[in-house]
């Protein structure tokens, strides 16, 4: 990522022959009197006009130069938090920083007797605030916002990073009229361009400029500048339960694929073909460099899987090894500055951590490849060109029998085979110190399963008594292993359990399989849940959903613009067996449901039955794909609102 | 509205140097493990008052993390800026044996910007270092040092960490140069200061404590004043950002804010103050003058926080806001006062503790750090109307619960005054609701239901009441727990007068609301009310119960029932009658219409820590009714 440093200095020729005149500083009648946006009349803030432009300067060590002009009209109160403009500053090192100048900034506003003004922003008034190592935000506020007042302002980006050129987003979440970007690229560099997002554009005309680039030295090359206009562009409203909105939301980025190198004279492929990612990764001391070999001291290895010969058990030894050996220090990642540094302070990244892991399954020959993934917050990953930075996490796959495993050892409790949800996102791409690369399905390897058994009989005291079971597999087993973790002994998470199940009393509990992480949790306890005062009553009626009631519909929405993204596949199972007295019989029994969902979506029963000395009842919810697209949307609405309404059946029960 | 603005008063430690202790996990005092998931095994504070411009806090600290859980607790953060300058720090990691492990140093930390994403710009940073130990129980041991250029704020010693820690011992100790005074109120201490002077003539002042069990987390526990340990400091003579200052009490201390922080500082440009004058000629009454000023400066201008050394404690001038329209709560209740005083109408800049949970001044000890934000008062002949001037849209004279029934710092010419803000009772912070439905023998249900809120209440709905009418729809059906809660119109005002009213007025429509199921219809008769979580039960409760603002909700629903049905259930009545609340519930059929009232008081107070199991059963009580189902059944 060092790029730059490849750039011999070649010293600066002073060269702005792009500095057109964006107009500032006017403000149009119309503009002023507009009460709401017409297309969108929700929009507390529409932008009128917005511009950007990109050129790779000649100066020294060839910065990339970001010119950004926005004019936005902001109607009420509500939109005063468009005024305040913060701007992320990477910094690499002391030498190798980004900065912001020429700024401007205006306010037009009209007084209470309706006379135009317009306030200035004072330089004074700018703030570099430093986040933290690596980040500076540049922070100012407009002054003199009204409700109706138009804002404009523009800067002047300086940057080091040319890997990604500057990405437009043209969808914000407020809507934009007009938004236009320029970007000049030198023919000496060629990025992958790519558009995300469903949004057309109206024009993007390209011309070629002469002798645009010159670094010095008689080196000089030709640009291609090429105008994207985009207009009327819809606000992106997010939703709940969606994948990264980075999927939908409207934008072109860049990545560099190749340059020439004007010091050497040599045309340099950063990425092109995945023959060519999977050498430069091979060769990254951060990446291939950090897999060759174990952090893990000989010794301790040959320990850990002495005496075994099968080699899924050593594979399950090193895993439970690693993942007892580092903290995660709430780092993403796939390169690691070094993982002997991360494995002695017992701290890393998820790259040190599963860099660790394969180097170390590789030394005790069990042949372990990594795969490089999006992370679902990070998006999908772009599959047309090969792009390093379009991964952000990196875990572990190996073979063993003919089975294939994939393996992160960054959580402790993940059993041996499962990957974190966030994990679980399109395709990820195995890469191997001696093979080619290849595109792998991300798919959970388990589902979210939970089975909760009740077999309860209604004593004389009109309590019942009786067990109950839960079974927890998969997802599920690991979201309550994690909160079972919370507590400091086993005992204050059943009282904290019984706090919560207002209904049932529990007595005695046995909770297996808490740290066999392979296998499922099974939480027994013998519980009394509350009947009724006595048994003098001729006539009982009963509600079988005692406990985990769905009280409210998740999805509310009349319509649905992006794919329902529910995380795991889910299934669950609720059982009761019901053992009434003797002198007792069912009377009546709610009806039972069956209903599923189009091309095996999901499905829900609901079945009750009468048995020798009660009933059996059973309610099972499966949703079969972790994605559903906006026409599945409906059904998904439909299948919570009956699911809502099959929780009110009653039983009835009577003396004979 | 919630905006903080005075600045946080940075904390200051200090060290003194003791021989090597052991930290084996095993001389841990075994009544001090129940409950405990850190065990602060010995803590000396300590602050050196060297000079006036120059003080110097101390920490030295041991902690033994016995599980994940507390692993909070051995994190280490201190706060820094360009006048409080971290001399030193560093650590030590002992496993459980107390053997040492590791080592940290200043580098290891990182430091970042502690300004919140409220504040535009604030001076303040903040180092953060996190051991990673796997294996556990396992103890860290700091100590720092922060040298400080001022000596307003004397850091209190709190030595109770909080729930699920124990302390094996702790210690605060003061030194002053020998002139100067030092004012400490002890609060539930177990033995007063131990005072002296040491070889170099300094005063001296030792607290110490030992052997705190840990606590449980206890819902509705009082302020901890009452309970815990506490010392507060406060100096007599002091200097701050250079300026000096002298104090005995509140009087003084709102002497020095008023000469030294806010004087000279309400000019206003000669265009502003005619528009002033043009905007109240024709008023009469100087409340109402007061009104179309607060108006005026709403309208105008917007909150923006930004804190800068002094910039901390005094606000911006009057005629930078004029020209920028905005500022912090200093800075725009200065501005206010500044427009007032061109009327004539002369108000009180106020320094208050804000927050939802009442906060007041120490009537005891005047100290700087005890406020965070500030309101104006305006003292009229007969009431004092009180102002907060952070929003743009708060009614003239309504505080909320931001600010209300607290006592406040008042600056005035003639010196500080502590004054009580405004109570808003049980029953002025009412939600009233009526609804009036039907449901059809589909089960599908249509009608309106109207809202209205006051006092405290009044605000339940700000988050989304200036939005646009599609995101007000959707928050509004997030609110109710109806199924398939189809809004077929929706409106929501706020009167921004001084009764502060605003009202929801909803026509609803939801598709099988009743479930039909065996030829019976099925309904949550309470429509309205999500049922309430109820607080889990403590055995060997320690303290009492505190109810910080009480509440009135009153819900009326007629329902008109489908032809030929009616109710397969017992109706509901109950009535709940405790000293901390009332609960009533009729339902009562008349031909067609299920009327269903609901009342629920909760009265504001301290009650003996026995009422908490009963505070529960009250609760639960409601919750299951509040989740009860109505049965219809076709009469035969």
């Amino acid at each position: 990522m060092k790029l730059w440093l490849l750039f011999l200095s070649f010293g600066a020729l002073p060269f702005g022959v792009f500095a057109q005149n964006l107009k500032f500083g006017e403000v149009a009648a119309d503009e002023m009197s507009m009460k709401m946006y017409a297309k969108d009349s929700s929009a507390h803030a529409v932008v009128l006009n917005e511009f950007g432009k990109t050129w790779l300067s000649s100066a020294d060590h060839t910065p990339l130069i970001h010119e950004y002009y926005v004019k936005i009209k902001l109607f009420d109160t509500e939109a005063f938090k468009y005024g305040t403009i913060e701007i992320p500053l990477y910094r690499e090192d002391n030498d190798r920083f980004e900065t912001v100048t020429d700024i401007k900034a205006i306010t037009y506003y009209r007084d209470e007797n309706n006379q135009l003004h317009t306030a200035e922003l004072d330089k004074k008034s700018i703030f570099r605030v430093n986040e933290n190592k690596h980040w500076d935000v540049l922070k100012f506020t407009l002054p003199n916002l009204r409700p109706g007042c138009v804002i404009e302002y523009q800067y002047t980006m300086e940057t080091f990073r040319l890997w990604n050129f500057k990405e437009w987003r043209f969808q914000w979440n407020i809507p934009k009229v007009y938004s236009e970007y320029e970007a000049h690229i030198p023919a000496f560099y060629n990025y992958n361009v790519q558009l995300v997002g469903p949004y057309k554009l109206d024009k993007s005309p390209a011309v070629l400029e002469r002798d645009c680039f010159m670094p010095g030295y008689g080196v000089k090359c030709d640009c291609s500048k090429i105008n994207y206009v985009m207009t009327n562009i819809p606000a992106f409203v997010e939703e709940e339960y969606m994948t990264s909105p980075k999927n939908f939301m409207s934008a072109v980025y860049y990545e560099l694929s190749d340059y020439y190198d004007f010091g050497t004279g040599k045309n340099i492929k950063v990425a092109k073909e995945w023959k060519d990612v999977d050498l430069d990764v091979k060769r990254d001391q951060y990446f291939g460099g950090q897999i060759k070999r174990s952090p893990v001291p000989k010794a301790v290895l040959d320990g850990l899987i002495a005496g075994k010969t099968d080699e899924m058990e050593k594979a399950k030894a090193i895993y439970k090894f690693i993942q007892n050996s580092f903290k995660w220090n709430n780092f993403i990642g796939w390169r690691s500055e070094k993982v002997k540094t991360a494995f002695e302070a017992h701290t890393g990244s998820v790259a040190d951590i599963n860099l660790s892991l394969i180097g170390t399954l590789n030394a005790a020959g069990i042949k372990t490849d990594a795969v490089l993934l999006s992370t679902r917050d990070h998006g999908m990953v772009n599959k047309l060109f090969p792009v390093e930075t379009g991964f952000n996490y990196v875990v572990a796959t190996t073979k063993i029998g003919d089975k294939t495993y994939m393996l992160d050892a960054t959580d402790p409790l993940l059993p041996f085979g499962l990957l974190p949800l966030e994990c679980i996102n399109d395709q990820g791409r195995v890469v191997s110190l001696d093979k080619p690369s290849y595109w792998v399905d991300m798919v959970a390897a388990e589902k979210k399963g939970r089975t909760i058994m009740f077999d309860v009989t209604l004593q004389e005291n009109g309590k019942f008594k009786g067990t109950m079971v839960n079974y927890s597999l998969g997802y599920e087993a690991l979201d309550k292993r994690h909160a079972m973790r919370r507590y400091n002994t086993m005992d204050e998470y059943v009282e904290e359990l019984d706090d919560r199940l207002k209904k049932v009393k529990i007595k005695k509990f046995d909770i297996k399989n808490l740290d066999t992480l392979d296998a499922p949790l099974i939480e027994s306890y013998e519980v009394e849940m509350d009947g009724y005062p006595d048994l003098s009553a001729v006539k009982y009626s009963f509600n079988a959903y005692f406990i985990n009631r769905v009280n409210e519909n998740p999805f509310k929405l009349e319509e649905r613009n992006y794919p329902v993204d529910r995380g795991a596949i889910y299934d669950d199972r609720f059982v009761l067996n019901l053992h009434l007295p003797a002198n007792m019989e069912i009377e009546s029994l709610p009806e039972n449901v069956a209903l599923a969902m189009p091309v095996q979506g999901g499905r829900f029963m609901v079945d009750y039955n009468k048995t020798a000395d009660g009933l059996s009842f059973s309610h099972r919810t499966q949703f079969n794909r972790s994605v559903y697209s906006t026409s599945e949307y409906p059904y998904l609405k439909e299948m919570f609102n009956k699911i809502i309404q099959a929780q009110s059946g009653e039983i009835v029960f009577k003396k004979k | 509205m919630r905006a903080y603005c005075l600045l946080i008063c940075l904390y200051f430690m200090g060290g003194i140097v003791y021989a090597q202790q052991n930290y084996d996990v095993a001389l841990i005092p075994k009544p001090l493990l129940p409950y405990a998931t850190a065990v602060v095994r010995n803590c000396d504070e300590s602050i050196e008052v060297k000079g006036l411009d120059n003080t110097i806090y101390r920490i030295k600290q041991a902690t033994t993390i016995m599980n994940k859980n507390g692993d909070d607790h051995a994190q280490i953060v201190v706060w820094h800026n360009k006048g409080n300058v971290i001399k030193y720090i560093k650590g030590v990691v002992y496993d459980a044996g107390g053997k040492q492990i590791g080592k940290f140093t200043e580098k290891d930390f990182d430091d970042s910007n502690a300004a919140g994403g409220e504040n535009l710009f604030a001076d303040s940073r903040v180092k953060h270092y996190r051991p990673s130990m796997i294996i556990y129980p396992y103890t860290v041991a700091y100590e720092y040092e922060v040298r400080s250029k001022q000596s307003l704020n004397l850091n209190d010693w709190e030595p109770n960490p909080g729930a699920g820690v124990s302390v094996e011992k702790s210690s605060f100790t003061v030194t002053t140069k020998g002139d100067f005074i030092l004012r400490y109120k002890e609060i539930n201490c177990p033995q007063k200061a131990e005072t002296g002077t040491n070889a170099q003539g300094q005063n001296t002042y030792k607290w110490e404590l030992t052997n705190l069990k840990a606590i449980r987390p206890e819902p509705y526990s009082p302020d901890p004043e009452n309970y815990q340990t506490m010392v507060k400091l406060s100096p007599a003579k002091f200097s701050y950002e250079g300026i000096p200052g002298e104090y005995n009490n509140w009087k003084d201390l709102g002497k020095w804010i008023y000469d030294k922080l806010l004087t000279g500082r309400d000019k206003l440009p000669e265009e502003t103050i005619q528009k002033v004058k043009q905007l109240t000629a024709g008023i009469a009454d100087p409340k109402q003058k007061a009104k179309a000023i607060y108006n005026y400066m709403q309208q105008k201008t917007r909150y923006v926080s930004v804190q800068v050394g002094l910039g901390g404690y005094q606000p911006f001038l009057a005629a930078d806001v004029d020209r920028n329209s905005y500022g912090d709560c200093k800075a725009l209740v200065n501005y206010t006062q500044a427009l007032l005083k061109v009327a004539g109408i002369s108000s009180w800049y106020c320094v208050v503790k804000s927050g939802s949970w009442k906060k007041s001044f120490d009537p005891d000890i005047a100290t700087m750090g005890q406020g965070d934000h500030v309101i104006l008062a305006i003292p009229f002949k007969n009431d004092t109307t009180w102002l907060e001037c952070t929003s743009q849209i708060a009614p003239f004279g309504f505080l909320g619960d931001f600010t209300d029934d607290r006592l406040v710092l008042a600056c005035t010419p003639e010196g500080g005054k502590l004054l009580h803000t405004p109570k808003y009772t049980s029953a002025t912070n009412a939600t009233i609701r009526k609804a009036v439905l039907d449901i059809d023998d589909k089960g599908n249900l249509r009608g309106n239901m109207n809202t209205s809120f006051t006092g405290t209440d009044y605000d339940t709905r700000y988050r989304f009441i200036n939005s646009a009418y599609a995101e007000q729809v959707k928050n509004i059906k997030e609110i109710y727990p109806i199924p398939n809660f189809d809004v077929e119109s929706l409106k929501l005002t706020r009167a921004d007068d001084e009764r502060a009213v605003s009202t929801e007025v909803i026509k609803l429509n939801s598709r099988e609301f009743a479930n039909t199921n065996s030829g019976k219809l099925y309904f949550k008769i309470n429509l309205a009310t999500r049922p309430g979580g109820v607080p889990k039960e403590l055995r060997n409760r320690t303290t009492d119960v505190y109810i910080n603002r009480g509440y009135v909700e009153e819900d009326e629903f007629t329902y008109t029932l489908p032809k030929g049905y009616k109710p397969d259930r017992t109706l509901s009545n109950t009535v709940l009658d405790k000293p901390f609340g009332k609960f009533t519930l009729t339902t009562k059929l008349d031909g067609d219409k299920l009327t269903y009232k609901r009342r629920l008081q909760i009265n504001d107070g301290t009650y003996p820590k026995e009422s908490y199991d009963e505070l529960i059963e009250f609760m639960q009580a409601i919750a299951d009714t509040d989740s009860e189902t109505m049965v219809l059944a076709k009469a035969n």
